[in-house]
């Protein structure tokens, strides 16, 4: 049994002869740095030196002692020092009290008279028994850890997402990510242009996770950059498209829509980097899918340029942007929710206020799931133009 | 992730497995890295099983592409389902991976 440091094992027994023994048959081991030994004569000695020296790894303890036997001490020993574990040396055929240790936690036992070439053997597989668990122990906390570091980038991430929307006479927007796995990919953000316009835009990056998360960020971060430098839609996608592509080993991309809306026309002008097609919603609860500009993934192709195209909403219509959560969340039956189920859930009366539209569209989706797993982050921004203009 | 895969007329044809997703993306970047594995032939990957596919599948088909591209062959995908077919349409892979709508059509295709 091998360790940086030679494991200290504690032998409980009122017998005096026994340490000279011990020390004796187990010189080797003492001398290859395996093991060292303390000694106490009955179970109240063997607590005190429990809490006065916690590197000891192992208690080698008999059953018949003064004061405090070894059975007792065997229920004691987890209050001083819960991870150790004990060998108990029982008489031979004594059965009773080696069920009885065994029951109060003794990992092992050896008979007299003691056979030291079978309490090696004991010993080491105890210690390696120990050093496993500690190991397991150690993980755990590791992973505990990470955990921890998972939740507080899984705050991060959504402290990032607005939840305050800009209102005015006339428009309304709301938004929600609800995500699969602790970070995620998907992210919607909206910006306060010149002139009064507003940039909206929904994303979602391949995979999730860890990577994927830190995708988003500067996906995330180098959207609204160009979206307050640059303008319109299309030369936005252009330039987060050739900035995503430096450094892009792992292949990640993202799919984004991008799109400007101009209060004083009532015009939206958008661009499609490869997302799902936004959904128009007139006041009737009719509606169809915007236009396709045909725009590839963002990080995929170097120097593309994106199309963009518009479309002028009449008061009262509304524009749904989604992400693959929506339509692709699948039921028990592995049934995905689909666009179908998208469009008659307005057709059925849904309100298109944005906020009331959020909440039914997630209510829908989720009562649709039911008890299957979310696999996909779930991301929606409804946006309308305000039915009695000022 | 089981591939089956299969050498026919110099291209290699892998046949993909029901479902891609982020759950078993990375064994299915494993596999099929494991199978292109410094080859310079042309891959074809029949989706003819393939139900559902993610992002993250996305992500490994482009990588393969790229790697296969790297090596001096050519990535081809056939066989897709309606809804995996809208999923290339939307995210614009179609235009950068040749879809082709049968495994005869895809190696007639490796010929041109």
């Amino acid at each position: 049994m091998k360790s940086a440091h030679p494991f200290k094992i504690l032998v409980v027994d009122d017998e005096p002869d026994l340490e000279p023994l011990v020390l004796q048959r187990m010189r080797r081991s003492i001398r290859g740095g395996e093991y060292t030994f303390v000694f106490a004569g009955n179970g109240i000695e063997a607590l005190e030196v429990l809490s006065a020296d916690p590197s000891i790894d192992m208690v080698l303890s008999d059953i018949n002692m003064p004061r405090m036997d070894g059975l007792t001490l065997l229920e004691q020993i987890p209050q001083v020092s819960p991870d150790i574990r004990c060998v108990i040396v029982s008489a031979y055929g004594d059965m009773k009290n080696i069920r009885v240790a065994m029951n109060r936690g003794a990992f092992d036992f050896v008979t007299k008279p003691i056979d030291f070439e079978d309490l090696k053997v004991t010993i080491d597989r105890t210690l390696k028994h120990l050093q496993e668990w500690r190991e397991a122990l150690a993980s755990r906390d590791k992973l505990v850890m990470l955990q921890n570091e998972l939740d507080v980038a899984s705050k991060m991430q959504k402290s990032i997402l607005p939840t305050t929307f800009p209102r005015s006479p006339d428009y309304q927007m709301s938004a929600r990510m609800q995500a699969a796995r602790n970070v995620g990919g998907d992210f919607y953000d909206v910006m306060n242009l010149e002139r009064g316009a507003l940039g909206l835009a929904i994303a979602d990056v391949s995979d999730k996770g860890v990577p994927a998360a830190l995708f988003m960020m500067s996906c995330r971060t180098l959207l609204k950059g160009a979206a307050i430098g640059t303008g319109s839609p299309g030369p936005v996608l252009n330039e987060v498209n050739d900035l995503l592509q430096e450094s892009n080993d792992a292949a990640m991309f993202v799919t984004a829509l991008y799109a400007v809306y101009d209060p004083g026309t009532g015009t939206l002008t958008y661009a499609n980097g490869g997302h799902n097609t936004p959904l128009l919603v007139h006041p009737d609860g009719s509606s169809e899918e915007l236009a396709l500009t045909d725009g590839i993934a963002l990080a995929v192709v170097p120097g593309y340029e994106y199309e963009q195209a518009s479309v002028t909403l009449s008061p009262g219509d509304a524009v749904v942007l989604y992400t693959d959560g929506v339509t692709e969340a699948m039921n028990e039956q592995a049934e995905e929710f689909g666009m179908e189920r998208l469009i008659a859930l307005f057709a059925d009366g849904a309100s298109t206020d944005p906020e009331e539209a959020i909440d039914g569209i997630f209510r829908a989706v989720n009562d649709f799931a039911g008890e299957a797993p979310q696999s996909d982050d779930i991301t929606c921004l409804v946006f309308r133009r305000s039915e009695n203009q000022a | 992730m089981d591939i089956s895969s299969e050498v026919r007329e110099h291209v290699l044809v892998a046949n993909i497995g029901e479902r891609i997703d982020g759950s078993n993306a990375l064994d299915f970047q494993n596999a099929l890295g494991a199978l292109i594995d410094d080859s310079e032939r042309d891959v074809i990957l029949d989706f003819e099983n393939l139900k559902y596919i993610s992002s993250a599948g996305l992500r490994v088909i482009l990588m393969t592409a790229k790697t296969v591209q790297r090596q001096g062959g050519r990535l081809m995908v056939c066989s897709l389902s309606e809804s995996v077919r809208e999923v290339f349409k939307i995210s614009g892979f179609d235009r950068i991976i040749p879809v082709e709508d049968s495994q005869e059509d895809a190696i007639a295709a490796t010929r041109s």
